[in-house]
């Protein structure tokens, strides 16, 4: 319960609303894991966002988003899988993560469908430039309109005439130069307060890592609205690996003096080694595991109060954390100890360290409300199945939740093979559905189910689904890797979550093989084709204007070129034979 | 039977004096015997074999290539290019700036009349650039309003008014001081001239000082205009220049190029500009500014004057850490003025593309940019070396405004947010740059006039352009026979030539506010057609690749076409 208190008082914490605020969670995780959790929030009043009076909030972002008329926006960079067995509760409750590649839903206001649509258009072509991502690919077929995932975070005025319009890149690669342009928005711009530790280096090292954008207009009681963006980075570093010094990035095994080998092994020897999980928590600082040292405070924050206390460590209460710095620090306990929060020094940098410890007790890790897994079977070129299997680990509360799928077109699903099982019960776990087939190079197929699953059971989903053979023109350039489909998303329904966002998990993403066909075969059927009209044409043609004539009525010297050389070299002899 | 060769093989095996492979010497009996001879052909036969070789080349002629013709054709739109050209060669239409100055003058009519002649000959005489001329009007006093509405019907008083009166000159007697004089309005299109009674001249002389005088002033007030004029005249029209020099008014060369550095400066002529001010500190102070009230009384007045001529949208930002460009010189501190100096040569690197967020606004239309730097407390104060100033222009893109925070005493926390009153210097600035920025000229004193030279001059401009670009786009046409041109470039020059015509009569009446609206609309339109999209696909297909995708197909069914023609029509021409 410990973990769960703490979660709550955080984000009790962040409650507050200045213009700038910013915090770096830290937690370690088991198997030398470390969670590093950076938000930044900033607000700008409406009328001066309306005004394009810029002070906290990107200017380049306000533009976008006015010139597309969107209202709210969630952008989403992600790379990796969230390990729920080990590393336990989701962040945020996964609601600030995306699927692999980039995901980017909005709501925009229009008065129809298909000016929402082409709003979304200019939306991601703008959106591209600004993150350098290819989000300009989000077209038709990757858009889709879901009905019960999402619900606005932020107050709308006028909700008809918003439209939820959402789309993914799975394939999208995410990289540095998606993260230089996410520091540029940031008010202090990675030069100082907790954002100077963001590295590209070792941000897209990490195990997990997941970028978000989000926007909501957010009005208090008396009338005021202001728009909220924040801002945050979540990702899981493997310390051992960030410790590794940049001149010397390549693993190498360390020296067997140095591994504490499992003895009891038969092959144990002077040059063979089982090496033993290390009990001791990893020594670790700051300027080891980021690479860069933290540059104090961003003095935009407040310097009083509790949204000072930028940085946060999660971690037992008997766990050495020492500071260094030259700067004045605060450090504050909350929730038993077990979290440990610091005011930083302005203008002077400063370092956690972690010295390496035998710990005897550890820190509870929240359970996560599911656990989800997806995967395709089936073997051949022409058709498959996905199998989502989902297991609630709670022993006492049944969970409701939203299955979110979305499909590219080639990829074609039977829905009368749908079938959703729940072990040791008959009863079809499906509440409702919603169901869009998809049509061919127009749009992708968009399947919601509500479904429910009982205390401690695993639900499994499954369809059958058929290959579309693609037109050569619209394979990738690099057609064997196969093609992406989107992660599944499931937002969890009950227990309710106690801020309005939502609790959300998602799948990892689908290689999807197609049959690739030859892509020379183009040229080759143009070659074919054109010999067997030629030689159709030749016979055809040499039967309506030849003669024939009996065998033996043809001149023995043939036609053609050696018959022309032939008679030339007779003519000439019989000129110098007379 | 086998299928033997020989389409023309009896033709040949009776002309050629060639026959068995036996030696050349013996004798044709000997070579006749060995083979037979196939029996003569019938002459139905030759004829359908030719009917045949015949039906085929019809149909490759008449199918096959109207055919083949039809459908790889490039669709190109009806353009009317003789008119295109002569647009752009001015042979349609010469523009002509006929600027009425209205009169007022409290005196008889008569005596009125009198002067009106004398200065326009004043004028005339002194004029020297034909496109451009003054025509005085009479305007009826202010003490004669009451009777406005019974004069003008006969054309010649107008109400002062007006909007396409370019000036008021109004006559006031007086009894002291030098006379004539003259005083321009600052914030009015209205020149005071004072004059003593006795200096109206007499209904029989042919001058007077005060014409030749009224004549003087208005010369000098519309003189920047002219030179503006004439400068674009010259260099973008291409009627005047060359043969038609003399008709221009002759610059000199430190006019030409006080001017060419004007229009270098200026943005081009664009119905919306986007302006963004920013401000900028390589420290976390300050981190704000009164913009909103700083906006509201610096730059709404003047953007509102500007509002005949342009739209504009107005946008803010405040950027923290922001480092000046690493590429130039570090700032070096001046002891003898107790400052940070920055090298002239390095101020156009100062703007750091790099890092700032300076990306233009999302809309059509050019973004000014206003950049606000604050250097941090220990490089301050912040100056240009050579000549102690903190601001500058840069060309067609912006300005830049180093403003000084006031020194701090030590353990002061310097204030987080600017005022108003701090910024008011660097606002100042900022307007000028913008006055530069827009074209505006630097005389006549009165904003009114500045406004309206500024127009025309715009106008001008937007005329040459629309018409060269029609001429460049009839060139284009001309030398790329193969793109396409949809029927949107046809209908947009259609359009084009529409409004220039009508921009042309609105500035033969001199009404220019109608002329600029056309100008514009029909810029707009020549850009819209000659940048056409679907214009430019075909270009970048060269025949190498038709021939490619031709060839398989063609070369196999070409060739036994080919020979077989050629065999009939030899053996036609042998039989006859």
């Amino acid at each position: 319960m410990l973990p769960f208190l703490v979660l709550l008082l955080f984000n009790a914490l962040l409650a507050y609303a200045t213009d700038y605020e910013e915090r770096l969670l830290l937690r370690p995780l088991p198997r030398s894991a470390l969670l590093a959790s950076f938000q930044f929030r900033s607000n700008e009043s409406s009328t001066s966002f309306e005004q394009q009076n810029f002070r906290y909030f990107p200017r380049s972002l306000g533009q976008i988003l006015q010139h597309a008329h969107t209202k709210e926006l969630h952008l989403r960079f992600s790379v990796g899988r969230w390990d729920a067995e080990s590393w336990g509760q989701r962040q945020w409750n996964g609601a600030r993560e995306g699927g692999t590649g980039v995901e980017l839903w909005a709501w925009i206001e229009a008065d129809d469908e298909e000016q929402a649509f082409s709003r979304w258009l200019t939306l991601t072509n703008t959106l591209s430039g600004l993150f350098c991502a290819s989000l300009n690919f989000i077209d038709a077929t990757k858009t889709i309109r879901p009905v019960m995932t999402f619900s606005p975070e932020g107050d709308h005025p006028n909700p008809s005439k918003l439209h939820l319009l959402h789309g993914t890149l799975p394939h999208e690669v995410v990289c540095t130069e998606n993260l230089t342009p996410f520091l540029k928005l940031l008010p202090c711009k990675g030069k100082a307060g907790v954002s100077s530790l963001l590295d590209g280096h070792k941000l897209f090292d990490a195990s997990w890592q997941t970028m978000s954008i989000d926007v909501r207009p957010v009005c208090e009681e008396n009338g005021d609205c202001s728009l909220e963006m924040e801002q945050s980075v979540d990702m899981v570093l493997d310390i051992d690996r960030s410790k590794r010094p940049r001149d010397n990035p390549i693993p190498r095994p360390l020296p067997i003096e140095d591994i504490e080998c499992d003895t009891s092994k038969y092959y144990n020897g002077h040059d063979t080694c089982f090496p033993l999980d290390k009990q001791a928590d990893p020594a670790w600082t700051l300027t080891e595991v980021f690479g860069r040292p933290l540059r104090g405070a961003c003095p935009l924050t407040d310097t009083e109060g509790p949204n000072s206390h930028t940085v946060c460590i999660n971690t037992p209460p008997e766990r050495t954390v020492n500071a260094n710095t030259t700067g004045q620090y605060e450090e504050h306990r909350y929730a038993s100890d077990t979290m440990r929060c610091y005011k930083l020094p302005t203008g002077s940098d400063i370092d956690l360290e972690l010295p390496e410890q035998q710990m005897t007790t550890g820190l509870v890790l929240g359970t996560p409300p599911l656990y989800a897994a997806r995967a395709i079977n089936g073997h051949g070129q022409e058709r498959g199945s996905v199998q989502a299997v989902i297991r609630n680990p709670s022993t006492s509360t049944a969970v409701d939740f939203v299955y979110l799928e979305a499909l590219p077109w080639f990829m074609k699903p039977y829905l009368h093979t749908l079938r959703a099982q729940v072990t040791g019960s008959s009863e079809n776990p499906i509440k409702e559905t919603y169901y869009r087939p998809a049509v061919d190079r127009r749009r992708g197929t968009h399947i919601e189910l509500k479904l429910t699953i009982p205390a401690g059971a695993t639900l499994t989903i499954t369809y059958d689904f058929d290959k579309a053979i693609l037109r050569y023109t619209e394979y990738p350039p690099d057609a064997n890797r196969g093609f992406d489909v989107a992660p599944a998303v499931i937002r969890v329904l009950n227990p309710q979550s106690s801020d309005r966002r939502g609790a959300y998990l998602r799948t990892t993403s689908l290689l999807l093989p197609l049959p690739t066909p030859d892509f020379s075969m183009p040229y080759n059927v143009i070659i074919l084709t054109s010999t067997v009209m030629a030689l159709g044409f030749g016979n055809i043609f040499n039967l309506l204007v030849r003669r024939f004539v009996g065998a033996d009525e043809v001149p023995s010297i043939g036609g053609g070129l050696i018959g022309i050389l032939k008679a030339k070299v007779q003519r000439i002899r019989g000129r110098f034979s007379r | 039977m086998p299928l033997a060769e020989g389409a023309s093989a009896p033709v040949t095996s009776q002309s050629s004096s060639t026959t068995s492979s036996a030696a050349g010497a013996t004798s044709d009996s000997n070579a006749q015997s060995s083979t037979r001879q196939p029996p003569p052909e019938t002459k139905e036969s030759i004829w359908v074999r030719r009917l045949v070789v015949l039906s085929f080349w019809l149909v490759v002629l008449l199918l096959g290539l109207p055919v083949w013709w039809k459908t790889t054709a490039i669709y190109r739109a009806e353009l009317p290019l003789q008119d295109m050209t002569d647009w752009a060669d001015d042979k349609v239409c010469k523009p002509v700036f006929p600027l009425r100055v209205a009169v007022e003058a409290s005196l008889p009519l008569q005596d009125a009349h009198n002067l009106l002649r004398t200065t326009q000959h004043a004028i005339d005489d002194l004029n020297e650039f034909s496109a451009h001329h003054l025509r005085l009007i009479l305007a009826e006093s202010h003490n004669s309003a009451n009777a406005s509405q019974e004069v003008v019907s006969d054309g010649t008083r107008v109400t002062t008014d007006d909007e396409d009166i370019a000036l008021a000159v109004r006559l006031i007697p007086v009894e002291t001081g030098t006379t004539p004089r003259a005083h321009l309005q600052p914030y009015a299109p209205t020149l005071d001239v004072y004059y003593t009674p006795n200096q109206i001249p007499t209904p029989s002389s042919t001058g007077s000082p005060l014409a030749s005088f009224i004549a003087q002033e208005l010369h000098k007030i519309f003189e920047e205009e002219q030179a503006l004029l004439s400068y674009l005249l010259s260099t973008t029209s291409t009627a005047y220049s060359g043969k038609t020099k003399p008709k221009t008014k002759t610059l000199s060369a430190e006019k030409t190029a006080e001017i060419e550095r004007q229009f270098t400066r200026a943005l081009k002529y664009a119905s919306t500009y986007h302006l963004t001010f920013s401000l900028f500190s390589p420290t976390a102070t300050p981190s704000g500014w009164e913009i909103e009230s700083v906006l509201k009384h610096y730059v709404s007045p003047l953007l509102e004057s500007f509002s005949a001529i342009s739209n504009f949208t107005v946008d803010t930002q405040v950027q923290l850490y922001a480092e000046f460009s690493p590429s130039i010189h570090r700032p070096e501190h001046d002891e003898s003025l107790n400052a940070w100096t920055l090298r002239k040569e390095d101020l156009s690197g100062f703007i750091n593309a790099a890092e700032w967020p300076l990306s233009p606004s999302i809309g059509t239309g050019p973004t000014v940019n206003f950049v606000l730097y604050v250097p941090g407390q220990d490089q301050s104060p912040l100056l240009i070396k050579e000549n102690g100033g903190n601001s500058w222009l840069i060309p067609q893109w912006g300005g830049v405004v180093i403003l000084n925070p006031p020194l701090q005493d030590e353990g002061k926390q310097a204030s987080t947010i600017l005022t108003e009153d701090a910024l008011a210097p660097a606002m100042h600035a900022f307007s000028n740059q913008l006055l530069s920025l827009l074209g505006l000229p630097q005389t006549p004193e009165s904003l009114p006039l500045k406004l309206s030279t500024l127009k025309r001059v715009r106008l001008a401009s937007l005329f040459f352009s629309a018409s060269s670009t029609m001429g460049a786009l009839a060139r284009l046409t001309n030398a790329l026979p193969s793109i396409p041109i949809p029927d949107a470039v046809a209908q947009s020059i259609d359009s084009t030539t529409k409004h220039l015509q009508e921009a042309c009569n609105h500035l033969h009446e001199g009404r220019f506010q109608g002329a600029l609206e056309h100008a514009r609309i029909a810029e707009a339109e020549a850009e819209k057609a000659f940048f056409e999209r679907s214009m430019v696909g075909q270009v970048y297909f060269p025949d190498e690749h038709k021939v490619a995708v031709y060839l398989p197909l063609l070369g196999p069914v070409a060739v036994p076409l080919l020979m077989a023609g050629l065999k009939e029509i030899k053996s036609l021409l042998k039989r006859s």
